[in-house]
């Protein structure tokens, strides 16, 4: 850990997962289908948690708070996309379709 | 924060019954068949307010569990507020979910789960708590929007909530990353104790992290510009979800967002001070407007709920002890309000099957007793004297412009204004349009008793606000120590 610390600086951990966020919002904007907006957000949950990790490899390795919330942002992220895909899938058993601009009985 | 850790897991004693009763509920469902499922609304109520009684214990007891979650006067008011509520919701669904959803022991069961991340999300005083306290809430209420199979619009609602909300989760934590890499710290208290060292080197961090906080935090509590999910969320629930959506949901994120901002914000007001101001605004001048063309009562209450958003949130900008205290003045008096008027709505809904506004028409003959209490529900959401809105929404505006806001409390005030066309529609459609059919119709006693109950409240809390005021004032007093 020490010697990744010193040989690279923390900017590029973060522009990484600035990176890895802003692809996930773009896909989340952009994309059309329900199954591929759920893994653009969890493009998204993963820039959080290279942030999480770095942030507390270079502010205060003696302390594991960021590595913590790191873990419990993959578990939620798992329940999250198993919740959202059972959703999905009833959509889908009920219209044939996981397009979110099909889905549009409700207006306004 | 000391080193000695307090784990007194009676601290906690509530939410673990809460636990327990859902785990009852699902029980009874799965291995008691011959239990009468009629029942599940009416044990549900009843564990809920034995459980309330319980958490009164700690009325003026001030602990923590292990610098997380924090047992005080306001953890203690909300969670009466939110096992009130939700006690007030599931007898609410008896007849509505007996003849329209399947499974009620789930449903029963996940409204007592969500119970206890919304205590949670008052009661927690680190980020990470908070967050998954958040989660609890959000998972339950996606399950429950989405829970109808008979009705279409109930998956589209729930997908777009999900959807929305899962992007809304992903902003927030990507923000709190930010906060904790410029504090060092999940902590409240050590987040305010870094910031108020100064924010030199790190002022970048701290904005991203504050509007991205601001962002995700917005979407949970609908605050326009990121409301979009919310009339197709409430249209799209079966009608108490509804009723539950916009009563607990809302007043969780708003604890959540008030113990943040007062406990770890403070110190960097100047920088956040104007991005509520800001949202808070257009979320009362969008709400307000679109409210006016809804022709669905569960969309009018949608929009006319993200207008009291922005009232809410215009409090938030000017947080001072007297506006933190009037934020939960009022939003003890719209919930109860808000109830009221859903429970109306229910009851109709359940003996006509009609959501729409024109599908009012002739209320006052047809059932006198709902279109009175519905009739008073509205006005008091629209903030006409002797009725709760009024002297709740005075003490709110009074606070906000003491604190120099006094732009914010003017847009207020004549949004308030233009609120009271659109509560007139419906009270116009149940009071002077013919009844479509004639004929007096049978509301169950359990409503109407429910209803006239909540609209005693709503009277109670119009005519003599000192009292609730007082308990709001004693609730918020430590947030400022």
């Amino acid at each position: 850990m020490e010697a990744v610390t010193q040989q690279i600086p923390l900017e590029h951990f973060l522009v990484l997962s600035a990176i890895l966020f802003s692809l996930g919002v773009y896909g989340v904007l952009t994309r059309r289908n329900a199954v591929l907006i759920l893994m653009s957000i969890e493009l998204m949950l993963n820039a959080a948690s290279v942030n999480m990790v770095a942030f507390a490899a270079y502010t205060s390795p003696e302390q594991f708070i960021g590595i913590i919330f790191a873990i419990f942002i993959i578990t939620i992220a798992a329940a999250e996309a198993g919740l959202a895909l059972a959703i999905i899938l009833r959509i889908f058993r009920y219209r044939k379709t996981a397009n979110v601009d099909e889905i549009d009985e409700l207006k306004w | 924060m000391s080193n000695e850790l307090n784990l007194d897991y009676s601290l906690l004693t509530p939410e673990f019954c809460l636990g327990g009763l859902a785990a009852l509920i699902l029980a009874l469902d799965l291995f008691a068949p011959r239990f009468r499922k009629e029942w599940l609304p009416y044990l549900t109520a009843a564990g809920l307010v034995a459980i309330l009684v319980l958490s009164l214990g700690w009325v003026n007891k001030e602990s923590d569990f292990a610098g997380l979650i924090f047992i005080d006067n306001y953890t203690t008011f909300f969670r009466v507020f939110f096992i009130a509520s939700t006690a007030v919701v599931a007898l609410a669904s008896a007849h509505y979910v007996q003849a329209r959803l399947s499974n009620p022991g789930e449903y029963y069961a996940l409204l007592v789960l969500s119970t206890i991340g919304a205590i949670y999300m008052a009661a927690s005083r680190e980020l990470l708590t908070a967050y998954i306290s958040l989660e609890l809430l959000s998972f339950c209420l996606y399950v429950l929007v989405s829970f109808s199979t008979s009705d279409r619009r109930s998956h589209e609602g729930g997908l777009k909530y999900m959807l929305l909300g899962a992007f809304a989760s992903a902003l927030l934590l990507y923000g709190i990353s930010f906060i904790y890499g410029s504090s060092g710290s999940t902590f409240y208290d050590e987040i305010a104790a870094a910031y108020a060292g100064g924010t030199d080197g790190f002022e970048l961090g701290l904005l991203m992290g504050l509007v991205l906080v601001l962002a995700g935090l917005g979407f949970k509590v609908a605050a326009v510009p990121f409301h979009m999910w919310t009339p197709d969320a409430y249209e799209g629930a079966p009608l108490p979800i509804t009723a539950y959506l916009s009563a607990t949901s809302k007043a969780a994120g708003f604890a959540l967002l008030l113990r943040l901002f007062s406990g770890a914000f403070m110190p960097v007001r100047d920088d956040w001070q104007w991005m509520i101001a800001a949202l808070a605004a257009i979320t009362m001048v969008v709400g307000n407007l679109v409210a006016l063309q809804q022709s669905n009562i569960k969309r009018l209450l949608a929009y006319s709920s993200i207008g009291q958003v922005g009232y809410m949130l215009m409090a938030l900008a000017a947080l001072s002890s007297a506006s933190a205290s009037a934020l939960l003045l009022h939003l003890s008096g719209y919930v109860i309000t808000n109830l009221a008027a859903f429970i109306c709505i229910i009851a109709w809904y359940n003996l006509t099957d009609k959501e729409e506004i024109r599908g009012f028409r002739g209320m006052a003959e047809r059932a006198p007793l709902l279109a009175a209490v519905l009739a008073a529900a509205l006005f008091s959401l629209s903030g006409m004297p002797l009725f709760a809105g009024f002297f709740t929404k005075f003490i709110l505006f009074q606070a906000v412009a003491s604190e120099g806001f006094l732009w914010l409390a003017v847009i207020a005030v004549t949004m308030s204004f233009v609120s009271i066309y659109y509560y007139l529609m419906v009270i116009k459609e149940m009071y002077i349009s013919e009844p479509e059919e004639p004929g007096r119709l049978q509301v169950p006693v359990l409503l109407s008793g429910l209803a006239v109950a909540l609209v005693a409240g709503v009277f109670y809390v119009g005519i003599y606000p000192r009292h609730l005021l007082e308990v709001a004032e004693e609730a918020t007093k430590l947030l400022f120590a």
